[in-house]
């Protein structure tokens, strides 16, 4: 029990309230710094006392060793004070960010962000010198939205990185990464990427008032950022795009979208969306005009074939055999006849199965990837057919709105599918296609009602507004002449004014 | 919000259960392929023979091969299609279904007999039976039929149905005869309906050329013993005659309403008359039938079939493809044939079943206000038998195959 009580007490010792001013003697404040930042415990604070050349005054460095380069240190900020001579600091430390900081707080988020501080005897000002360097991951191809015509790099950990990705792709002086801060506890950066002169402000405002409301110790990355920024959390719908995609995330600014990005995750999130940004790959664009349809023509198939195969099957089996052309009926019928349970629970036994593979296949470790395709094809085809659990056919409908999931790569929008499939199973299964089609509509319904960053989820479509028409198909490259209407941009049409 | 929450669970569980009212296991029914409807011996009573198909055979490889057999036939003594379903249940495992019925199959008898309307609307009336369903009239009893009709290859009866009756109207020989044309003919009470004619029983062998039979009376060797070849006449809802399958031809040419494709038929030989030249015969376009109505005096009816015509085989050998003159002797010898054929057949219907086996009174209808003028001028008594009628043939284009000349006879047996 003491224990307990004792390491209470202890913290509470340690827990010292912020110093509000800095003092001008450097010994004071190599003290505070100390205690704010536990000197004895943590290991990575480091600290270096030297003597400036060109003034002889006593100097103090602080940094986390763990998030500065420490070349840079040496090379820009130790070397020039120890050996030049100049006029002040300012010109002779090479470093190219400086800051003067006046207060502890300051000081404190700085040290915490990789900064390295300078404190100088006599003086009360502190300098910042920016020589942070996180570690991060190198840009890798992007694997969970590939294509195969089209860039292939995609985000990475690192804010710095990410913005170069864009700006890469983007020479826009008016393209702005405005900076913001959340968390209490920890302080997070998360950078709001908009074209100003295309923007909507209505919707930049409410999405920076929706950050600023956000009042929580900390968010450490945009896949938690999204969760608190979504209208509706209960929402069986996604209200944004998550993508790990630069060129999807340049082409969605290109339209006037915003783009958040953290220093944290290697992906981005977009608002406002609809439901055509869920659908649509960017590789549609890259195809030729035929080829990205036929491919969007496929993709919408998928959408149906997932959601409503094992509904409809359940639905016209149980309840409209006379619809089932004569060869096909007898077969179901004829394999059917040996299986013990009800049509319904057959479709949900497989259904699950195959959730299940996908959801172990995920988790499993990579060495033991390979095993779970064997055993999985083994449990789904084979083995259950024989054993008379299921019956064929529910093999193919139940692979067939497997595979079709996997057609939908946006992984919010797959979850939607995903679980409307058994939605639809379920009314399928209690009125047949009265229910399904009673159900559809309802669902049909909801999704036309929701609302993204005050757009309509199928808007352009509708409600109407003036765009390229980019719902289901697409038009020639050439003949995408409008910026999406249901966002409001500030410029609407795609090319110079002068040409028209 | 709790009291809400229950009264919607209460909701739920009463919705739930009611869903299985009307759920029906596919492997918990029995899907009858072919009726067949009898008199029976009790006045008023009918015998239905149902053909019901058994799923495991032929279906399905996987599951294995099954000693049974392709399908189940019974026959039960009833008053009513469905009636007779559910007594059949003594004896048959599982619940009739007639969703899937692809034949009503009629015997003569009971075709002819004045209340073969009333035991048909019942069927009619059903929404299991499908109006779809083809109503096939046999020369036997719809029992025996069923019970004689093994098909060779197609053992699974529902298969064998729908490909023989898709063949024999394609072909012409068989007419298009489905539940639903039954009633609109019969209840327009305008023109005559014929039904697919069959038989089981191979009777005497008729004489003729090669669509000049009847049912039973094809004479052939091997294959499945069953025919189905021309077609029973209905007047009023009961049948008067037969047509045998040439006739049925030229109704099938002649009826824009049906569906003929293209089938190969003979000629006389114009410059040997002792042989028969092979004309493959087909028709693009539907007849086209116009009407000229007059009120005091016999009503004008002009018909034009458009067809071509591609010669098969000339076994007499004789240079029709080269010489223009044999030519011309050829295609009048075709037409001529045609008209006087179809002159023939119109006779018989103006002169002995006194209205029109080809839906022409379609035709007439648009010279009426209403429905009312149409009827008081009847098409079936006044109109029709009295209307003087030219049916006109017009080759389009005559083809000669992939070869123009045959073999030289002279030169091979020199």
């Amino acid at each position: 029990m003491s224990p307990f009580f004792q390491a209470e007490k202890s913290t509470s010792e340690t827990d010292m309230p912020i110093p509000t001013s800095i003092s001008n003697r450097l010994e004071i404040n190599i003290e505070q710094m100390k205690e704010l930042f536990s000197f004895k415990v943590n290991k990575d604070f480091s600290y270096r006392s030297f003597v400036i050349h060109f003034n002889k005054k006593q100097a103090t460095i602080f940094y986390y060793s763990s998030i500065v380069n420490g070349d840079k240190i040496n090379e820009t900020i130790l070397k020039p004070l120890l050996e030049e001579d100049g006029r002040d600091l300012s010109n002779i430390i090479t470093i190219e960010n400086l800051l003067v900081l006046n207060d502890y707080k300051q000081i404190i988020k700085h040290i915490n962000s990789g900064k390295a501080v300078l404190f100088v005897d006599g003086d009360s000002s502190v300098y910042s010198l920016d020589v942070a360097d996180f570690q991060h991951r190198v840009i890798t191809k992007a694997e969970n939205e590939s294509v195969i015509k089209g860039p292939q790099d995609a985000f990475t950990e690192s804010l710095n990185v990410n913005l170069s990705l864009i700006r890469k792709q983007m020479h826009d002086r008016q393209l702005i990464s405005e900076g913001m801060q959340v968390g209490v506890r920890s302080k997070s950066e998360i950078n709001l990427l908009y074209v100003k002169d295309l923007v909507n402000e209505e919707i930049l405002n409410n999405v920076k008032k929706r950050i600023e409301d956000i009042s929580v110790d900390s968010i450490r990355n945009v896949e938690l950022l999204e969760q608190y920024l979504e209208e509706r959390p209960y929402s069986i719908v996604p209200t944004i795009l998550y993508t790990e995609r630069p060129d999807k995330a340049t082409a969605y600014l290109e339209d006037g979208f915003i783009v958040i990005l953290m220093d944290t995750s290697s992906a981005c999130l977009i608002v406002p969306v609809t439901f055509w940004s869920f659908f649509h790959s960017p590789e549609d664009n890259y195809l030729r005009y035929l080829y990205g349809n036929f491919s969007r023509m496929i993709r919408l198939l998928c959408f149906y074939l997932t959601t409503m195969i094992s509904a409809t099957y359940v639905a016209i089996s149980n309840f409209h055999s006379e619809m089932i052309p004569p060869d096909l009926l007898l077969a179901i019928t004829a394999s059917r006849e040996y299986v013990p349970f009800p049509l319904i629970f057959e479709v949900l036994i497989m259904e699950i199965a195959f959730e299940i593979i996908r959801e172990a296949g995920i988790r499993i470790p990579n060495p033991l990837g390979p095993t779970i395709g064997i055993v999985g094809a083994l449990i789904l085809g084979q083995a259950a057919v024989e054993a008379n659990i299921i019956s064929p056919i529910i093999v193919i409908i139940a692979a067939l709105s497997g595979l079709s999931s996997f057609a939908i790569s946006d992984i919010n929008i797959n979850f939607t599918v995903r679980l409307t499939k058994f939605i639809f199973i379920l009314a399928a299964g209690l009125f047949g296609m009265l229910a399904l089609i009673g159900v559809f509509l309802l669902w049909f319904m909801y999704l036309a009602s929701i609302k993204s960053f005050g757009v309509s989820f199928f808007a352009p479509l509708s409600p109407h507004f003036k765009s390229a028409n980019d719902t289901f198909f697409r038009k020639a490259i050439k003949k995408q002449i409008f910026r999406p209407g249901q966002i409001k941009p500030q410029d609407m049409t795609k090319r110079p004014k002068d040409s028209n | 919000m709790r009291k809400k929450n229950i009264f919607l669970i209460c909701i739920f569980i009463m919705v739930f259960p009611s869903g299985c009212n009307d759920r029906q296991e596919l492997e918990q029914q029995s899907y009858v392929v072919a009726i067949g409807v009898d008199k029976a011996e009790e006045e008023d009573k009918y015998d239905f023979t149902y053909q019901i198909a058994n799923p495991e055979v032929g279906s399905s490889s996987s599951q294995g091969g099954t000693n049974e057999p392709p399908s189940e036939i019974v026959t039960i003594t009833g008053n009513d299609v469905l009636t007779a379903t559910y007594t059949a249940n003594a004896f048959v495992s599982k619940k009739i279904t007639l969703d899937h019925t692809k034949v009503i199959i009629v015997s003569e008898e009971l075709a002819r007999d004045e209340n073969f309307l009333r035991v048909l609307q019942a069927a009619a009336r059903t929404p299991q039976i499908r109006r779809g369903v083809e109503l096939i009239v046999s020369k036997e009893k719809a029992r025996e039929f069923i019970q004689l009709n093994k098909p060779v290859t197609e053992t699974r009866p529902h298969k064998y149905f729908l490909s023989i009756l898709n063949r024999v109207t394609r072909s012409g020989l068989s007419p298009n005869s489905e539940l639903h044309r039954f009633f609109q003919i019969t209840e327009g009470d305008a023109d005559l309906f014929l039904s697919t004619y069959a038989s089981a029983i191979p009777s005497e062998e008729g004489e003729g050329n090669e669509d000049e039979y009847l049912a039973g009376q094809i004479p052939k060797l091997g294959g499945s013993p069953t025919q189905f070849m021309g077609a029973a006449v209905f007047k009023e809802g009961i049948m008067i005659d037969t047509l045998n399958g040439h006739e049925t031809r030229l109704v099938n040419i002649l009826d824009p309403t049906m569906d003929i494709e293209n089938f190969i038929t003979t000629f006389k030989d114009p410059i040997e008359p002792k042989f028969r030249v092979s004309i493959g015969y087909s028709q693009d376009k539907d007849p086209n039938i116009s009407i000229t109505y007059n009120k005091d005096k016999p009503s004008l009816i002009e018909v034009t079939v458009d067809f071509k015509a591609e010669v098969i085989a000339i076994p007499s050998l004789v240079d029709y493809s080269q010489n223009p003159d044999y030519q011309k002797r050829l295609i009048n010898q075709i037409i001529s044939e045609l008209e006087e054929q179809t002159n023939k057949l119109i006779e018989k219907s103006q002169k002995e079943y006194g209205t029109d086996p080809f839906y022409w009174s379609l035709f007439v209808r648009k010279h009426f206000l209403d429905v009312k003028a149409y009827e008081k001028a009847d098409w079936n008594k006044v109109i029709y038998p009295n209307a003087k009628i030219k049916v006109r043939y017009n080759l389009q284009n005559l083809e000669f195959g992939k070869m123009l000349n045959d073999t030289s006879l002279e030169e091979v047996r020199d």
